[in-house]
């Protein structure tokens, strides 16, 4: 789609195009789309072990939502509009991420490789700094160790058996307490992808895997793929004119394109 | 293997390669289970570190998606969308991802038991239980058995029937309480008064310009929600040039009111009135002679009935003449009145307004499943009182309950609980221990529907005639200590199979099978030389096999039928006021919550998904203008007491600034008595981190209700289809003084002046 101009004002400040072009993975989130139905969180939750909480722990905002759909209510009845329609929140995978450089640890660096951010549960030491310093609000603490508590077992010949770790993925890390978690565009199967594209001797092509939330998505309302390459289908979303970026002003050059209503 | 490859084609390699195994080997039923080992013991096609994938079905609801499972060594670990499955093309709902909590759900009912209706619980094995399966088909009179099943597991319900047809007793009858939430009735019965014949209507929402829905809520539950979702992303930017325009009539924003351009709350009961007003603006605005069916309303006098302005009824018809391919569509609470059938008449007569039957945007008759000789609707509520009233009279000895929880989905009113008690023998085949479960004498629990057997039919949702197919993903959940299998489930199918043989005489006749997979194989013989389907195979073990790889067949080109609309407009379509039960002041919404649905309450990531509006997680709320609230003296979390003439329920009140001022609604879902350690409450948070015997769980112990069940509040009040008028209901509301805090996922600081001290 080269006729469309890239609007400068919406890639921030110079130079966050030639930033933006490094990265390699990037999401498009369509608002006018999104329904709200939350299938993309519980997708993101099967494929990621997340664990839940609880009635009171959720309460308090300790859910594990790697992914949450936002709603805002604007005006007063009968006028009342949900302001642009549901907006799924998750990691932006910043190239100026706020959460990094506050990381006593260096658990959550950048990866040169991938250009997002990365969690690493066996570094990470629960300062929560990085949550406290998000500006999307999109890490979450474990608080407690949730897959692990006894409610969640049965007795069988006098053992604890967990009948729900059966679904965990194997792919993915189990979390304990004390360490912080984030999306990370399902590292797993960008990794995977990876993999079977070195055995074959060639680059990852757009479109050959997908995000857990996004292969969901009944409205198709994300859009996942390579911001690198000109032609792919997230590359051309995000260049439409209805796009923005969050809090881009903040000069954190979000890797997540969101298109209004528009 | 060509250079590129996606993620598809990796998924159809992989199946094409199980399924060539399973046709050398014959797919018989040697080689009908799925192993499921142990790591030391691991299947022959397994590889370490290597996913194998099948294609499935979702059992959460009955609108039949394609699944394909991932599973490593033996687990089922994700499910995705099956790509080319018609219904879904590879997209699923939140429910659907969380299927798998149920598979492996601590709390489901670990073997055939004698549940003596709960007074003791007795473990019994396979044989001593199909063993009374078959006393209880022998000893009885025919008349006097009796079949409820849920609106799911097609195969057992085609089995049953064939079982029940054979021997002389009254055919099985289905119910959900989806089914009666959407209204099924009303719509195949209009469809029948106006277009000649009882069908399920297809709303081509994916072709329509603008999109006026009459309280249908196809985003969240309603009769197919990924097709539907999948349609109206379509409707919205599948067309560059032009996104479609969307009008949702519903007094409250549902999820799917909120997606709507314009929301336009009225008072319940006067959705058909207001689609006849628009429909004779419509045809004023075309000109010509006025047609019957909006001949007798006066759009001023519905302007001041529904509290829509007369100047939004001529925008909206404006709207409709400029449109190129509009629709309307009727469902959810706005049938859900007494009144329901002429709305969803009137609202089909807008669309024979606007000349959309059987054109592209329009309104069509879904195609019939591969294997179905007629469309057949699910019970209506008024039907399963009659139901009810046999059981009370005694007419019913022995009855067998399978996929369908009646004590929870029908309303408390109809006395449901209580006719139990006047049957002398209930056989329960639940697979978790839920209220109906554990009032019933013997409980045989069916496999998971990841576990199972079967086949789906597709009723709407796609252009295309499906038959949605299943098979075991996964041959059971072990005990990793032991290798011993956890839940000792077996299929329902199998079960009657068996109990039949061992009784002889016509039952055996009827099911002359082996097991369950030669009797599913028996009913898609005749599909065999079917032409234009997914795929051709010349005899039964293959077909079968590609049926497994496939996840079903269906047609590849679409049968929509064309309805004839010549006669709709000539009819008097008359919209009498809806009937309200009841004294109170507030009109009653129940809604069915859109991530939990009916049976989703024991999936505790359904539970921690947040209400897509409320954002309440957890547990059951009430819904309350502001205002309304302001003059009732109550405010968030505050637990309010709604009386009606049916009933009695308690819940905590949510500020809802999207909703009539005169009406109040409640999420259904919650409120199990049982149903497991996450469907119900053990109070504290402390309890949560502690290890509670099932036991306490299965026989109601300690645990107490989680939410409320607004359906403990519903009269019995039908509409002209015998649909259950549940929006009809008038209610008091009435400040407890008691409080309850409720989990939500947004943040209550300067929402309301909360949390902003005391002079705001």
């Amino acid at each position: 789609m080269s006729n469309q101009m890239v609007d400068l004002n919406r890639v921030g400040a110079k130079g966050a195009i030639a930033e933006a072009a490094e990265g390699k993975w990037g999401m498009v989130i369509d608002r006018d789309l999104c329904t709200g139905c939350q299938a993309c969180v519980a997708a993101c939750a099967m494929e990621n072990n997340l664990s839940f909480v609880g009635e009171e722990d959720a309460g308090y905002g300790r859910t594990q939502h790697w992914i949450r759909i936002e709603r805002l209510w604007e005006g007063e009845y009968p006028e009342v509009k949900m302001d642009g329609g549901f907006q799924p929140m998750l990691c932006q995978q910043c190239g100026h991420a706020p959460c990094e450089p506050v990381c006593p640890v260096f658990a959550t660096p950048h990866s040169e490789a991938e250009s997002i951010n990365l969690q690493v549960y066996n570094r990470c030491i629960g300062t929560r700094y990085c949550a406290n310093n998000c500006p999307y609000q999109v890490r979450s603490f474990n608080w407690r160790d949730y897959h692990i508590q006894p409610f969640h077992a049965n007795l069988v010949n006098g053992q604890l058996v967990f009948p729900l770790h059966n679904q965990f993925n194997p792919d993915v890390t189990v979390r304990r307490r004390g360490v912080m978690e984030k999306c990370t565009f399902c590292i797993q199967r960008i990794h995977s992808a990876q993999d079977k594209a070195k055995s074959e001797g060639r680059e990852v092509e757009d479109g050959e895997f997908t995000t857990a939330c996004a292969q969901a998505c009944p409205a198709s309302a994300i859009t996942f793929g390579r911001v690198d390459h000109e032609e792919s289908l997230v590359s051309q979303l995000g260049q439409v004119s209805r796009g923005t970026k969050h809090l881009e002003e903040l000069n954190t050059l979000p890797r997540v394109t969101y298109l209004e209503k528009g | 293997m060509s250079e590129k490859i996606s993620r598809r084609d990796f998924l159809k390699l992989a199946s094409v390669g199980a399924a060539t195994t399973a046709v050398l080997t014959g797919c018989g039923p040697a080689s009908r289970y799925v192993e499921r080992e142990p790591y030391m013991k691991m299947p022959e096609y397994s590889y370490n570190g290597l996913s194998t994938y099948y294609a499935t079905t979702c059992r959460e609801c009955a609108a039949g998606c394609g699944l394909v499972v991932r599973t490593m060594q033996g687990r089922a670990i994700k499910v995705e969308g099956n790509p080319s499955n018609p219904v879904n093309l590879g997209k699923t709902c939140a429910r659907g991802q969380a299927t798998l909590q149920g598979l492996y759900n601590p709390d489901r009912i670990e073997g055939p038991t004698k549940q003596g209706r709960g007074s003791g619980v007795s473990p019994l094995d396979w044989d001593a239980a199909i063993q009374t399966v078959s006393e209880a088909l022998k000893s009885n009179n025919p008349s006097e058995i009796a079949f409820l099943m849920g609106t799911g597991s097609d195969h057992v319900f085609d089995l049953a029937s064939d079982l029940t047809n054979a021997i002389g007793a009254p055919a099985p009858v289905r119910f959900g309480a989806l089914s009666m939430f959407e209204s099924r009735a009303t719509l195949s019965k209009a469809a029948e008064n106006l277009l000649g014949q009882s069908a399920m209507p297809f709303f081509d929402l994916a072709n329509a310009d603008v999109v006026l829905s009459f309280g249908a809520n196809f985003l969240e539950t309603w009769l197919s929600p990924v097709a539907y979702t999948r349609g109206f992303a379509k409707m919205r930017r599948g067309n560059p040039k032009q996104r479609g325009y969307f009008i949702h009539f519903e007094a409250r924003m549902s999820q799917t009111a909120s997606k709507a351009d314009e929301w336009i709350p009225l008072l319940p009961g006067t959705e058909g009135l207001v689609a006849l007003a628009i429909g004779r603006l419509v045809a004023e605005a075309k000109g010509g002679a006025m047609p019957q069916a909006f001949a007798s309303v006066d759009p001023l006098e519905v302007a001041s009935t529904s509290g829509v302005k007369l100047e939004t009824l001529e925008h909206i018809a404006q709207l409709i003449v400029e449109a190129q391919t509009p629709l309307a569509i009727p469902g959810g609470a706005a049938l859900g009145q007494s009144n329901g059938l002429s709305t969803a008449e009137a609202v089909l007569a807008l669309n024979a307004l606007a000349d959309n039957f059987g054109k592209p945007g329009g309104v069509f008759v879904s195609p019939l499943s591969p294997n179905e000789d007629a469309y057949h609707r699910p019970t209506s509520a008024q039907e399963m009182t009659e139901f009810i009233a046999k059981m009370k009279s005694g007419g019913i000895k022995v009855l067998f309950i399978h996929g369908v929880n009646p004590i929870f989905e029908l309303p408390k009113s109809f006395g449901f609980a209580e006719a139990l008690e006047s049957v002398s023998q209930v056989i329960s085949f639940a697979t978790f221990p839920d209220e109906t479960a554990i009032a019933s004498d013997y409980i045989f629990p069916d496999h998971h529907g990841l576990e199972s057997w079967g086949y789906q039919r597709v009723a709407t949702g796609t252009t295309q005639s499906v038959l949605s197919g299943l098979q075991p993903a996964v041959s059971g959940v072990y005990d990793p200590n032991t290798n011993e299998l956890l839940y000792n489930a077996r299929g329902t199918a199998d079960v009657l199979i068996a109990a039949a043989q061992l009784a002889g005489g016509k039952s055996a006749e009827s099911l002359p099978f082996k097991d369950e997979v030669e009797f599913i194989q028996s009913k898609l013989a005749n599909l065999i030389g079917e032409t234009d389907g997914s795929f051709v195979a010349p005899e039964i073990n293959t077909f079968s096999a590609y049926f497994q790889q496939h996840g079903g067949w269906w047609k590849k080109t679409a049968e929509l039928a064309t309805p004839s609309a010549s006669s709709v407009l000539s009819k008097s379509v008359k919209v009498e006021a809806a009937q309200f039960a009841g004294e109170g002041e507030f009109f009653f919404l129940p809604f069915v919550s859109p991530t939990l649905a009916e049976a989703g309450a024991n999936k505790p990531w359904l539970q921690e998904l947040p209400d897509p509006t409320t954002t309440v997680m957890w547990n059951t709320w009430v819904e309350m203008n502001p205002e309304t609230a302001h003059e009732l003296g109550v405010t968030n979390d505050d637990v309010v007491e709604i009386t009606s003439e049916a009933g009695v329920v308690k819940a905590a009140v949510y500020l809802y600034p999207a909703i009539h001022p005169g009406v109040i609604a409640m999420p259904f879902g919650q409120g199990h008595t049982a149903y497991g350690r996450y469907a119900t409450s053990l109070g504290t948070s402390e309890k949560f981190m502690e290890l509670v015997p099932t036991s306490q769980y299965v026989n109601g112990g300690k645990v107490s209700p989680r939410g409320a069940n607004p359906a403990d509040v519903l009269g019995a009040h039908f509409n002209a289809a015998g649909d259950l008028a549940f929006a009809g209901m008038k209610v008091e509301v009435k400040k407890t003084g008691e409080t309850q805090a409720l989990s939500r996922l947004e943040s209550r600081i300067g929402v309301y002046g909360e949390g902003m001290g005391e002079e705001h």
